[in-house]
């Protein structure tokens, strides 16, 4: 019978022989990839990862880097990830923020920081990060959001998660932020279907 | 158990928005039957007469209710040949390719995590015997891991019931396995020796990484039960196992486009399927 059960010799080994630190510097992609995922639980690990962060042009390599430093879940960890929330590179931006969303802890403590950012696809995204908290935290941080924020598509991100959670108490602070954007089309629209959804659900018990 | 009322159009929404971001199982009004059932059955089963406090407790995943209804909308049985379009695609399109990449000599090698008790370890094996022209000139290594060691167990037994079967021709029942009781059969012992079997965490680096790299992994059913951070972990272990231009199979519910953007996604006649992209390709 041709297939066989012993281990293969030459199955290669996934396993990096190099020093992740080194080669998180100048490898090849494949072994700045193996040494990312190595480095997180090494001495000196993250300051490193946060430095191979800024330089790393490699999508794969980078999200390995996101994951590891998202594992570490440090502040240190935390504070080399989030700056890279307004990178340039959209891949890098959204990455960023699926790194942010997965920290063990949860991003509680760093998400009144991302809903106050100057830049709005920031604050935009934000909005989403906040679905994963518990209701009552979640609408807490976006019912504001409703009432301050200048930008129409910020607002309307907000309305789309509290269309899930938000019970009635949210109703008049949606109804003031569609007259906030008279001239949006859009937001009064949203905020219409999300006071549909809000009213046709019993309210939850508090989570 | 007392039937819970029927869920009005918001809440049948408001379940298959969070259904399918957490999942990517997609269901609407049509399938309103369905997932009423299901979520009746898990309202009774947590004592929740009432969908809202069913819904927190979902969101919160009070005593891992997620995997309850999860478990719930999904088929958890396993049996030979299941989702055989993969394995037609992994005999027409990605073993030929997979062989021309190989050294003389050289061993393809196929993982299929977690295998449970062992039915598509055994069915990769059996199929590659009856529909790969080529087994005959390679070396081919299965291995079928699970973090459950009694399922493992039960794998190395190669003893199965009909329902385990019911996929497959009574001839290759005859060729492949024998009577072994009442409603149960063996798989033969060159078959059953035909694939090793070992425990593995998906979600640890160092378990996934003692098992060197693959050609292709099959990897069905099992990502939909992680959270956000253990998937993109497992996803990243999943891609460090294989080599370069290794395939990865999910089930048909899932997609790794969702989970990671580490996989080339490759549409095969048979399958869609994700690949590990070859070193400095941009695929």
């Amino acid at each position: 019978m041709p297939l066989i059960r012993k281990p293969s010799p030459a199955a290669p080994d996934a396993v990096p022989a190099r020093d992740p630190l080194a080669a998180l510097r100048d490898g090849s992609p494949d072994e700045r990839f193996a040494a990312a995922r190595a480095a997180g639980g090494l001495p000196g690990g993250v300051p490193a990862l946060a430095g191979a962060l800024s330089r790393e042009a490699d999508p794969r390599v980078r999200e390995a880097i996101l994951t590891s430093l998202s594992r570490a879940g440090t502040p240190e960890a935390v504070a080399a990830i989030l700056p890279h929330v307004h990178a340039d590179d959209a891949n890098l931006r959204a990455g960023t923020l699926d790194a942010l969303r997965v920290v063990p802890g949860g991003l509680g403590p760093h998400l009144p920081g991302l809903l106050a950012d100057p830049d709005p696809d920031v604050r935009l995204l934000a909005c989403d990060l906040a679905r994963g908290l518990p209701a009552g935290e979640a609408v807490a941080l976006l019912v504001p959001i409703l009432d301050a924020d200048a930008e129409a598509n910020v607002c309307a991100a907000a309305v789309e998660v509290l269309a899930e959670i938000a019970g009635p108490d949210a109703l008049p602070a949606l109804e003031a932020c569609a007259r906030r954007f008279p001239g949006d089309p859009f937001l009064p629209f949203a905020v219409r279907i999300a006071a549909g959804r809000i009213g046709a659900r019993t309210p939850a018990p508090d989570e | 158990m007392s039937e819970a009322p029927p869920l009005t159009g918001e809440e049948l929404r408001q379940l298959c928005e969070f259904l399918y971001r957490r999942t990517g199982m997609a269901f609407d009004e049509a399938k309103r039957y369905y997932v009423q059932r299901r979520v009746t059955e898990r309202m009774g089963a947590t004592g929740e007469g009432a969908f809202p406090a069913y819904f927190a407790r979902l969101r919160a995943d009070a005593g891992g209710e997620v995997e309850q209804l999860i478990n719930a909308f999904t088929v958890n049985e396993t049996y030979f040949y299941r989702e055989d379009h993969q394995l037609r695609c992994l005999s027409r399109d990605i073993l030929p390719e997979r062989a021309r990449a190989k050294a003389p000599g050289e061993a393809i090698r196929i993982w299929s995590v977690p295998c449970a008790t062992g039915e598509e370890p055994y069915s990769i094996a059996l199929w590659l015997l009856e529909n790969w022209p080529e087994v005959d000139a390679y070396d081919v290594e299965i291995v079928g891991s699970d973090i459950d060691t009694r399922a493992l167990e039960a794998a190395q037994a190669g003893l199965f019931g009909r329902r385990a079967l019911m996929r497959l021709s009574p001839d290759l029942v005859e060729r492949y396995f024998t009577p072994a009781g009442p409603e149960r059969w063996r798989i033969l012992d060159d078959l059953r020796e035909s694939v090793r079997f070992t425990s593995v965490n998906l979600v640890e680096p160092a378990s996934t990484g003692a098992h060197g790299r693959f050609d292709v992994v099959f990897c069905r059913n099992v990502l939909i039960y992680f959270d956000d951070a253990s998937r993109r972990l497992a996803a990243e272990n999943l891609y460090d196992a294989l080599v370069p231009g290794g395939y990865i199979c999910l089930g048909h519910t899932e997609s790794m486009s969702r989970i990671s953007p580490l996989f080339a996604v490759r549409r095969h006649a048979d399958a869609i399927v994700y690949q590990r992209p070859r070193e400095g390709s941009r695929d």
